[in-house]
């Protein structure tokens, strides 16, 4: 078995809203990024992958079986952590780590008391007390350790402070590298997508963009600062027009086009992550 | 602790080839020397902000060249590098830049001969400023 979860031609209506089709392939060892706007679809997505709401189209195999199936044996090898926990409130941390490590019959205690410890989250408060960081500290302390082969993060650091997100961090990019783990997170978060992804699943209002490996895409756009650009030519590569040069998208077609019109650069530079983001979603 | 690559998004060269030159030079300048444990895959990518599969890329030609050694189970190592390696290494460092230089000279559109004007003037300042010191 060579992945942990293929997502096959999946289509989804809820009221007036489409997500799909998508197409997605999570090999172990990596780190997917779902990216997008506000209801781009992407937890959606993820539900249907949780098996918490049936697609009207396609398919979604995790470990090889049907999410859909009567058998959910596989749920034991998925940490699943939602944006919004429902049910927690009542209860302490302590009785909630006794809840789900039950659960998981790999779950890492020591890892789970090295996280609490780093991220001083309060075991005795009831969850409910908790500030929306303290929340999400302790969700995520609940999540990591359970030892499972495929983790799935919605906007896991929304709340979180510096600190303790550059902690997190480093603890996920040494979970996903043992054992053939794979990650996926959904995130707003330039930041966590620049040091975490490998590849980024790209979503506009319930439509897959693409899946792009992060120096593919960042070697893909380029940005020409250029004087005396004519107007209306039909330029190869070209995603945009700018006050004093263009965006594109195959440099090498814009190039040698420039250079078959005598057209020099003074500067060449590559594009920052979140402009290119900001270019795919624009123009697609 | 952070590794003394600098990657430049600018260039036209490769991300994974820049990773590849860089540790390279460390390598046979003797800043690493061997048995020197390299980071993880995972965490040199999350420390240069890339991709593991770019990563995983420069640390298999780095091994197939026999810079790096990966040792199953205990993770990857500077390897035993011949001289003749190194010589290689610091010849392909020089070359790349003195040939980098040229070709921004030519981009403002020197002529050769003023470029080699240029580089001899270069020198002579250079070895001026070392008889000093």
């Amino acid at each position: 078995m060579n992945t942990l979860a293929v997502i096959h031609d999946l289509e989804k209506k809820v009221d007036d809203f489409h997500l799909g089709p998508i197409d997605l392939t999570i090999e172990p060892g990596t780190v997917t990024a779902l990216i997008g706007n506000n209801g781009s679809g992407k937890s959606t997505l993820i539900k249907l992958m949780m098996n918490l709401a049936k697609p009207d189209m396609g398919n979604i195999h995790l470990f090889d079986k049907f999410v859909y199936g009567q058998d959910e044996s596989w749920k034991q090898h998925v940490a699943y952590l939602p944006q919004k926990q429902i049910g927690f409130s009542p209860y302490n941390g302590h009785t909630l780590r006794e809840l789900i490590s039950g659960l998981y019959p790999n779950w890492d205690q020591p890892l789970f008391d090295n996280l609490i410890k780093a991220f001083q989250v309060p075991l005795d408060k009831t969850y409910e007390k908790l500030s929306p960081g303290a929340q999400q500290k302790l969700n995520l302390a609940l999540t990591i350790p359970r030892g499972t082969k495929l983790m799935i993060l919605d906007e896991p650091t929304n709340f979180m402070d510096i600190p303790s997100k550059s902690l997190l961090l480093d603890v996920l990019a040494d979970w996903v590298e043992r054992d053939g783990r794979a990650l996926i997170f959904a995130s707003h978060q330039v930041e966590d997508i620049r040091k975490l992804a490998d590849y980024l699943a790209i979503l506009k209002d319930g439509r897959q963009i693409g899946m792009f490996e992060k120096e593919r895409l960042m070697e893909t756009y380029q940005s020409y600062w250029i004087n005396g650009l004519p107007e209306h030519a039909a330029i190869p590569g070209l995603v945009e027009r700018q006050a004093n040069g263009l965006v594109s998208d195959d440099p090498e077609a814009t190039e040698s086009w420039l250079k078959a019109q005598h057209i020099s650069w003074q500067d060449r530079t590559s594009l920052d992550l979140e402009e290119i983001i900001g270019l795919l979603m624009k123009h697609h | 602790m952070k590794w003394p690559i600098r990657l430049s998004k600018d260039s036209r060269e490769p991300i994974y080839h820049q990773i590849e030159n860089q540790l390279k030079a460390l390598i046979a300048g003797g800043q690493l020397e061997a048995g020197t444990p390299l980071p993880s895959i995972r965490a040199l990518s999350k420390d240069l902000e890339v991709s593991v599969i770019t990563t995983r890329r420069a640390y298999q030609d780095l091994e197939q060249q026999g810079f790096i050694e990966t040792i199953q189970g205990k993770g990857t190592f500077v390897a035993e590098v011949a001289g003749t390696s190194r010589q290689q290494v610091k010849m392909d460092a020089v070359w790349r830049a003195l040939e980098e230089a040229a070709e921004t000279a030519r981009r403002y559109d020197y002529s050769y001969p003023q470029i080699e004007e240029l580089f001899s003037e270069i020198l002579e300042q250079l070895r001026k400023k070392e008889e000093k010191a």
